[in-house]
């Protein structure tokens, strides 16, 4: 561990958001009015479809977007009327934004040239993030001679170089293709582990958000949907939007109808027991169904054979079920399906509100 | 298809070829004419091979002539033509690029307006304004009524004048005043990437280190482009200067060249005396576009990333 670590971890400091809110014209509001905590060194990404404001909220947290209400504090400091560079807090864009005329050197090492810092120390604390980040031999070199894995480190090193409280990702692997978003993943964990920085990662990509998170904040139309740890939001989602939002395929949801014992679909047949009256959502995880000898009959449309496990997809009363099953489990060619949904692994929703309700299946 | 392209190849060839020689013949002639003596051509008109004469005619056009003096003003006009109006072009593109400027659009149609209206078209009111700039403020006061107060109270209504014509700042300004730099510097400002600004804020620069850190170096081949088009537009301009320069002191070497010419009919002009001149004179934007034609290009392509 070096300087540059432990001051990052030393300022690594909480974000609370208090009734946030935005609003471009003062009519309709991008952001309704948010709460939300995000503790000092963790890292929370900032999960939505796009267009859902989380673009909006960070660079509200960064100071490149006003708040039109609440307030935002780093630690105990209130931030939302001081500019970026006053915040302490650095940001890295979706799409680099280096000076394409500056060296690597003087990339990395602008920020700190701005702020008036003597040259010796500069030379020093920028020599010591290349180091980190693999990126000493090229600092001769312009962004222009990089690769894009490259660029991407000497956007990271730029944002690091100031040892910020709070470092913010705007969609930063998007650009890059697939086999080096798994590697920057890596190396973006082990770099967080390292420095220990509060750092808010905004993605609209689920896997991303599953693997990089500490708790995943999961926003839709400017409102919070769930805010917490991978694990929960996926085995415990809170709403219907997050159970289709997160998993590979995503949940499957029917409508039901409860009569006080059983839930049945629109065409009578009985899905699960549970003591509830009227219209719900239920939603099961493609890989929970059980094949084979069950009660629920359903007809086979189609199949893709992925090599680690299969995706069935059914026709359910009308409605589409996806169904992974493990790798080498005898389907056989049958057209039609029986099929058993384990009890604790329904999920049951408010058909109007979309909420989860807790408990539904829990005797 | 390979003999349809070869076919196309040679007609193509053709067109350029035939082009080349309407255009490089007059420049040929030119050349040869300069080379001759006044007398030689009297005699036999204009010809198509060179004689010795090239250098004692351009030791006439610095000897009798005027056309050195006519240059230095040339040199002044077309520099600080291209200076300025990089510099304008340059802020005002800034400011409508990157502030939310009110009413923004209407200033820049304003701007491409000056493009549709050329100074070839506005030259006799911009010549009423040229012979006296503070013509402006007398009409507004003559307007609002307040002339006829003060004529009542002092006896003498106000009528300021200065004249900026025969000045090197009334033959620049006029010149300078033109939207095409800002129109191209602000393309090259929107295809720069958005998030350029806001690492810039987060780096903690504020627009006047933006302008200068970051935008200034950027736009070097967008400058050296502008430079280079505005210098020669300026160095070549013949209709304004001609009516805002009286005196042959104040005029350019455009307009000089022209002058060599008697007025006298009968008289056949010293035809080898002016193409050497027409010679000299080219040499100084031909220079400028061999120093900095690479640049030309680069700056007006505006894929510079």
């Amino acid at each position: 561990m070096n300087a540059i670590d432990t001051a990052i971890r030393a300022a690594a400091s909480a974000i609370m958001l208090d009734k946030v809110s935005k609003s471009y014209d003062g009519t309709t509001e991008v952001i309704p009015p948010l709460d939300a905590e995000l503790r000092a060194g963790e890292f929370t990404v900032v999960l939505g479809p796009s267009g859902c404001g989380k673009s909006t909220l960070m660079q509200m947290i960064a100071g490149l977007e006003r708040v039109s209400g609440g307030t935002i504090s780093f630690g105990t400091r209130q931030v939302q009327d001081l500019e970026p560079k006053q915040r302490g807090c650095a940001m890295v864009f979706q799409n680099y934004a280096l000076y394409p005329h500056m060296s690597v050197f003087d990339n990395i090492a602008y920020s700190l040239k701005v702020a008036g810092m003597p040259k010796p120390e500069r030379v020093e604390r920028v020599e010591a993030v290349a180091k980190m980040l693999g990126l000493f031999d090229l600092l001769a070199r312009k962004p222009g001679q990089l690769s894009g894995g490259q660029r991407q480190r000497v956007a990271i090193g730029r944002a690091i170089v100031r040892e910020p409280g709070v470092l913010l990702f705007d969609e930063p692997l998007s650009n890059l293709d697939a086999q080096l978003r798994h590697d920057m993943r890596m190396e973006l964990a082990e770099l967080h582990r390292r420095i220990g920085a509060t750092t808010v990662f905004v993605t609209h990509d689920q896997v991303e958000a599953m693997t990089l998170a500490d708790r995943i904040l999961i926003l839709n139309k400017g409102r919070i949907e769930q805010f917490d740890t991978p694990k929960t939001i996926y085995h415990q989602p809170a709403s219907v939007f997050v159970a289709k939002f997160i998993g590979a395929p995503p949940m499957n949801i029917v409508p039901v109808t409860g009569n006080g014992k059983v839930l049945r679909l629109a065409d009578g047949q009985v899905m699960a027991e549970c003591p509830v009256f009227g219209a719900y959502q239920l939603g099961i995880r493609p890989e929970d169904i059980l094949l084979g000898g069950g009660p629920i009959k359903a007809n086979l449309r189609y199949r893709e054979d992925l090599g680690s496990h299969t995706i069935l997809a059914a026709d359910l009363g009308g409605n589409v079920l996806r169904i992974a099953t493990p790798f080498g489990a005898d389907i056989g060619t049958e057209a039609h399906l029986s099929l058993t949904f384990p009890p604790a692994r329904l999920h049951l929703f408010d058909a109007e509100t979309g909420r989860v309700v807790p408990g539904a299946f829990s005797q | 298809m390979v003999e349809n392209a070869r076919s196309l190849n040679f007609v193509a060839g053709t067109v350029l070829f035939l082009g080349m020689l309407y255009i490089l013949g007059p420049l040929y002639l030119t050349l040869t004419t300069a080379t001759q003596s006044y007398e030689f051509m009297l005699r036999n008109g204009l010809v198509w091979y060179p004689g010795d004469q090239f250098f004692s005619n351009v030791i006439r056009i610095f000897s009798e002539t005027r056309i050195p003096q006519q240059m230095a003003n040339s040199l002044v006009v077309a520099v600080s033509d291209a200076i300025v109006t990089c510099v304008l072009s340059f802020l005002s593109a800034y400011a409508l690029v990157f502030f939310p400027v009110r009413w923004g659009s209407v200033v820049f149609a304003l701007i491409l307006a000056t493009i549709m209206l050329p100074l070839d078209i506005r030259v006799i009111t911009t010549y009423q304004v040229a012979s006296n700039i503070l013509s402006p403020i007398n009409a507004l006061l003559d307007i609002t009524g307040l002339n006829s107060l003060i004529a009542n109270v002092f006896g003498a209504p106000v009528m300021l004048e200065w004249s900026v014509l025969n000045t090197h700042f009334g033959l620049i300004a006029p010149l300078v005043a033109h939207g095409t730099g800002t129109f191209l510097f602000r393309q090259f400002f929107l295809v720069l990437p958005r998030d350029l600004v806001k690492a810039a804020r987060m780096d903690g620069a504020g627009p006047i280190r933006f302008l200068f850190d970051i935008l200034l170096p950027l736009s070097r081949p967008s400058f050296a482009a502008l430079f280079v088009l505005t210098f020669l537009g300026g160095w070549t301009q013949y209709l304004w200067p001609l009516v805002a320069s009286s005196t042959p002191n104040m005029q350019t070497a455009v307009v000089g060249l022209a002058r060599l010419a008697p007025d006298m009919e009968g008289v056949m002009p010293d035809f080898p005396l002016i193409m050497a001149g027409a010679v000299v004179v080219s040499i100084i934007p031909l220079v400028m576009i061999a120093v900095l034609q690479r640049y030309l290009v680069r700056g007006l392509v505006l894929s510079e990333k």
